[in-house]
């Protein structure tokens, strides 16, 4: 569920927008950390999470913000090198701080009391953040984000005013990156620099790829999947070579293969045609 | 008595490394008129289009709408201060709607509203029905509502320039420019592109500047003619006068003794 939630901040971005980000794991490290260090410090009682992941999604969406005013002067590629840059920075400087315990990691970070109380605020947080991005992706800001997606200089000759509309589409998706990485903060109660590599970025994309670039139900659907399959596929054989770290990789390549757009494409579930 | 001048371009200057896209032009676009520019391939006319509509800046001279200098504004503020254009190449949103391509120009002159936008208020979803409701006025008196749900990229040819036309009219422009309209077109689809232009001209209130290639097309449309060659004006004129003018068939067509010795 949490891999939901970062699958929806970026798929807003790099979906609906077609604005290509690498980013993800440092927004969701920026997040993790801050309401980490937050409930820490300040509010030590665990009822103070849900606060304390929104204040962290908001530094984290700020950052977003502010990072996207000089990069989005880049396109495609180069953006996503940017982006990329900026997760890696951000790694690297919760790497070296030792307040936060540098590589050693955070740890003792407050948690939810119960586990089922931790499924209950997540799944609370993963329906706000649909409801959200959905709303917005169908209404008139997504439809300028669908404009930009298709053709920016066309987007711009009808008066779409088109880096203003991305650098809110990037400061919205961080904020939800935030979000999601504030949730893992507390669900697990220890984080390190380790955790929010570029591994987590592609993880990410994945998940948002495989789910259909622009639709939100389908980043759901599809973290859901790959966060089961690599553990039901655990019932394979293992010998001496680990099977399932094989099997995984072709479902992932004939899934390109065979249905290129994704699970849904740009479509919700509900909009899907059954022929 | 001067007509009213909608917009005024004095002393355009543009380089492109060593090479002068546009020197020294300067014309008036009068209200309510249809002008062509015309001249050979790279002779600078859609430099200057895309100097007027915010592309490109131009190294010297400025461009006045309605009084106004737009010269330094970006293309986005440049629509919201009147002026909308089409493109060579079409460029519609191709994996949108019909009726989106419409609602996305309409809708950037009203400010986004995050709040309604996220929770979808009553308020929000009565402006998305108007939105939709003028988008489907607009499309129908042009007849293509009935094409309204499918993907612009389905339409065929004839009617992606329609659309991108109505595109541009959706802004609610005070001047319209085509860039090249009826590229690509035959007779039957220019005959009704000419129709078309005439309609909008006279049922929106437009002032409209065109660049158009096909001569035969211009010289029955425009009011009045500029010609451009090798980034210059060289002449400026009524249609029956370009014909005749001495400059502009050169420029077309050589000087004549090269090409009786051909």
């Amino acid at each position: 569920m949490i891999n939901a939630v970062m699958a929806l901040g970026l798929n807003f971005i790099t979906g609906v927008a077609n604005q290509f980000s690498l980013g993800s794991a440092g927004f969701i490290a920026l997040g993790a950390y801050t309401s980490a260090v937050l409930m820490k410090e300040c509010f030590h009682q665990w009822y103070f999470i849900p606060i304390s992941a929104l204040i962290g999604a908001t530094v984290s969406g700020a950052a977003g913000y502010l990072v996207s005013i000089p990069s989005f002067r880049l396109k495609g590629d180069y953006l996503a090198i940017v982006t990329m840059g900026f997760a890696e920075i951000v790694r690297v400087l919760f790497l070296n701080w030792d307040f936060v315990g540098g590589a050693r990691g955070y740890n003792a970070i407050v948690r939810w009391p119960q586990f089922s109380l931790s499924y209950i605020a997540t799944g609370l947080f993963l329906t706000l953040a649909f409801i959200i991005l959905y709303h917005l992706k169908i209404s008139a800001f997504g439809r300028n984000l669908w404009a930009i997606n298709e053709d920016e200089i066309a987007a711009e000759v009808m008066g779409t005013p088109v880096s203003k509309n991305k650098r809110t589409a990037f400061m919205i998706s961080s904020f939800f990156s935030g979000l999601a990485g504030a949730m893992y903060a507390h669900n697990l109660g220890y984080i390190s620099p380790g955790s929010f590599g570029f591994l987590m970025t592609v993880n990410v994309l994945i998940i948002s790829v495989l789910g259909g670039l622009g639709s939100m139900t389908g980043s759901i659907i599809a973290s859901a999947i790959l966060t089961a399959l690599p553990e039901l596929l655990r019932s394979l054989p293992t010998g001496d070579t680990d099977i399932r770290m094989i099997v995984f990789p072709i479902l992932l390549v004939s899934m390109m293969i065979f249905r290129p757009q994704g699970l849904f494409g740009r479509k919700e579930f509900w909009e899907l045609k059954i022929k | 008595m001067s007509p009213n001048k909608i917009l005024k371009i004095n002393n355009l200057n543009l380089s492109f490394g060593g090479i002068k896209a546009v020197s020294d032009v300067s014309f008036d676009v009068h209200e309510n008129e249809l002008l062509g520019l015309i001249g050979p391939n790279g002779a600078g006319k859609t430099t200057v289009f895309n100097i007027i509509s915010g592309f490109y800046s131009a190294d010297s001279g400025e461009i006045l709408f309605s009084g106004t200098n737009i010269s330094k504004l970006k293309p986005d503020a440049i629509n919201k201060a009147g002026i909308a254009r089409t493109f060579q190449n079409i460029r519609l949103f191709s994996q949108l709607t019909v009726l989106d391509n419409v609602q996305l120009a309409l809708q950037q002159k009203t400010k986004i509203r995050w709040f309604d936008c996220i929770f979808r208020t009553r308020s929000y979803l009565q402006y998305e029905q108007n939105l939709k409701s003028e988008s489907l006025e607009l499309l129908k008196i042009f007849n293509l509502d009935q094409f309204s749900t499918d993907l612009a990229s389905s339409l065929s040819y004839g009617f992606q320039r329609k659309l991108e036309i109505v595109r541009a009219l959706a802004t609610k422009p005070k001047l319209l420019i085509l860039d090249e309209p009826a590229a690509g077109m035959n007779q039957t689809e220019t005959d009704d592109l000419k129709k078309l232009i005439l309609f909008i001209k006279k049922n929106f209130n437009l002032t409209v500047l065109l660049i158009e290639h096909d001569m035969k097309f211009v010289m029955s449309i425009c009011e009045r003619i500029v010609v451009l060659n090798r980034g210059q004006k060289i002449a400026d004129n009524i249609p029956e006068n370009i014909k005749n003018d001495a400059t502009v068939i050169e420029a077309y067509l050589g000087k004549r003794s090269y090409v009786t010795n051909h």
